[in-house]
């Protein structure tokens, strides 16, 4: 089992699902990052897909916690922002919890109440072009996946 | 009474995916009562076509995030039965014991996150933690327990990787197990607290009741309270247990307008499939444990309030870590060992079958002599549930008529997240807006 006591510090959780073209964009870039591992052996890279609520459990008692998402900003597909949690509000509809559209900021709210919040959560959004059902990212994203990568590697250093 | 009443539930919450309810009073009379599922259908039978016979449960399993375990083994199951693939009896208890994880997992956080917070009045788990910090706290250690369990033997919490047709690609080792074993008794004592704290607020469990057929599988030989083997039987079945092959005879699916799911039937016009009814089929082969838990909170066999189905996945809590306990002493009295894993591709047709924790799932495959998908047919626990969902709609708005109309809208929401509805679950993306 996975042993909460000694795991490492440092997370980096893709979010998607990689059947439907660039909302699987978190975890394309956590299957690339995973072939790097031996550059980051201080760092966990999970494929959490649609795990939604099961996030709460990857990110307790880390000291930092990076997120790969495909989120809708309003920007240019293809568009990647760095931020933090405080930096945005939810637009969702649905105001409280579901289970698989359980929303990433609700969900750190939940661990910090808990008491077990990383201190630090680096949030990587990225602008989806095509959400339709595929298994491969529209060309916008995948003529991309470097400038990604260089940009959480970056955040990793 | 209400002479006029407008309800329009876009969206309920805490439950999976998009559902609406719709209630329209004039006059005192109900001129409209709908459960509606609005969502588009989701096309994976024509995913998984033309895909190899060795990936399809990979593919599958990302049709949900919360029985992405079940789907897999389902897929397993209905391939292996397809190209006559045989399981060795290691495999077919770890992966008894990979399911078990998902169904600790799903209840846990349906019963804890999602319908605890309509029994103590919050709009969420999250100000649940002001009210009732030390539950949620347990609540999270029991599900935290369950998703590791899952990494264990499926390899990853959800979406697993070690499943195959055949058999499984990673065997634990006896230390991991013994290990596990451990944390499985530690959490008896924390599962005993939350059905505690559960039965302290049960009071708020609406008594509302519908006579109902019950489907759910059934395991004689031994006779056993099944997720994994057995038939589909019911409470109208007359003690029959219908071979899995012929679960179209069972599902009778068809479309309705008010739906974009298809919706079932089977001897009435409606049936329910879950937790209770696993329970109502199969109460008297519950573990000693689970069998406490329903009488703690007066659970009997026959039970037909919808409600119960949260209790219902309570008890199977209990009788999830006290078989998983006996299961894993099974396991290590025959010694593990690394087993190699071959199969080899042919025509044929197959259908697997497994409890997921909000119901009986259905999977059906084809295959070309290459081994290559040519046909798929899968069939949900929820969409068997949303005929009974609008039947329980249907008797139960007469009879709470009375009441105010926050009420009649909570208990009506209350309804639908008690079957535990997983309406879709491949989309999760965020929507923000940057406050700075």
């Amino acid at each position: 089992m996975t042993d909460q006591t000694h795991r490492n510090d440092v997370v980096v959780i893709g979010l998607g699902n990689p059947l439907l073209s660039d909302e699987g964009i978190g975890v394309h870039l956590i299957r690339k990052l995973s072939e790097n591992q031996d550059k980051f052996p201080s760092v966990e890279f999970i494929d959490a897909g649609t795990g939604g609520m099961n996030v709460l459990h990857l990110i307790a008692n880390r000291k930092k916690a990076v997120i790969i998402d495909c989120i809708k900003m309003g920007k240019k597909p293809g568009t990647i922002r760095q931020f933090e949690p405080t930096d945005v509000q939810t637009t969702k509809k649905m105001v409280h919890f579901s289970l698989h559209e359980a929303d990433i900021l609700r969900i750190i709210e939940l661990s910090r109440q808990l008491g077990e919040c990383p201190n630090q959560i680096v949030i990587f959004g990225i602008e989806p072009e095509s959400l339709e059902l595929g298994q491969n990212l529209s060309k916008t994203l995948s003529d991309r996946i470097n400038a990604y990568l260089a940009d959480i590697c970056n955040e990793l250093c | 009474m209400h002479n006029n009443l407008d309800i329009n539930v876009h969206h309920i919450t805490r439950v999976e995916g998009h559902g609406n309810i719709v209630v329209n009073v004039k006059e005192g009379k109900i001129e409209k009562l709908q459960w509606q599922v609005p969502e588009a259908p989701r096309f994976f039978e024509a995913m998984v076509r033309g895909h190899s016979y060795q990936d399809i449960q990979t593919i599958v399993s990302r049709i949900c995030g919360i029985c992405s375990i079940t789907h897999s083994l389902a897929a397993t199951k209905a391939v292996e039965a397809a190209l006559g693939i045989k399981v060795s009896e290691q495999a077919d208890k770890l992966r008894i014991l990979m399911h078990y994880s998902e169904q600790l997992q799903s209840h846990t956080l349906h019963v804890g996150y999602l319908a605890a917070p309509d029994f103590f009045g919050t709009p969420s788990v999250v100000p649940l933690v002001a009210r009732a910090a030390d539950a949620v706290k347990t609540i999270v250690k029991a599900h935290r327990i369950a998703n590791n369990w899952s990494d264990l033997i499926a390899g990853r919490t959800t979406h697993p990787v070690t499943l195959i047709p055949g058999g499984l690609t990673r065997t634990p080792t006896e230390k991991q197990l013994r290990q596990l074993q451990q944390t499985l008794k530690d959490a008896v004592p924390d599962l005993k607290k939350i059905a505690e704290v559960v039965l302290s607020v049960a009071a708020n469990i609406p008594k509302f009741e519908r006579p109902t057929e019950y489907v759910s599988l059934k395991q004689t030989t031994p006779p056993t309270y099944t997720f994994y083997h057995g038939g589909v039987t019911s409470n109208d079945n007359k003690g029959a247990v219908l071979p899995i092959e012929k679960w179209h005879d069972v599902a009778n699916e068809y479309m309705v307008e008010q739906s974009t799911a298809k919706w079932a039937k089977w001897h009435r016009d409606a049936y329910a499939v879950g937790a209770l009814a696993r329970f109502n089929n199969n109460a008297e082969l519950l573990s000693p444990m689970a069998k406490d838990a329903a009488k703690m909170f007066g659970l009997q066999k026959d039970c037909c309030n919808p409600y119960m189905n949260t209790v219902a996945q309570l008890v199977e809590c209990f009788h999830i870590v006290e078989t998983s306990i006996d299961l894993i002493d099974q396991l290590l009295v025959r010694g593990l060992k690394t087993e190699k894993v071959t199969s080899s591709p042919k025509a044929g047709k197959g259908a697997g079958c497994v409890e997921a924790p909000r119901g009986i799932l259905f999977h059906e495959y084809e295959f070309d002599k290459n081994g290559k998908c040519v046909a798929a047919d899968i069939c949900i626990p929820t969409n068997q549930n949303h005929a009974n969902i609008q039947k329980d709609f249907e008797k139960l708005l007469p009879e709470i008529l009375d009441q105010s109309e926050k009420d009649i809208r909570l208990k009506l929401e209350m309804l639908v997240r008690a079957y535990d509805p997983c309406i879709s679950c491949s989309t999760h993306f965020l929507d923000v807006q940057f406050v700075r």
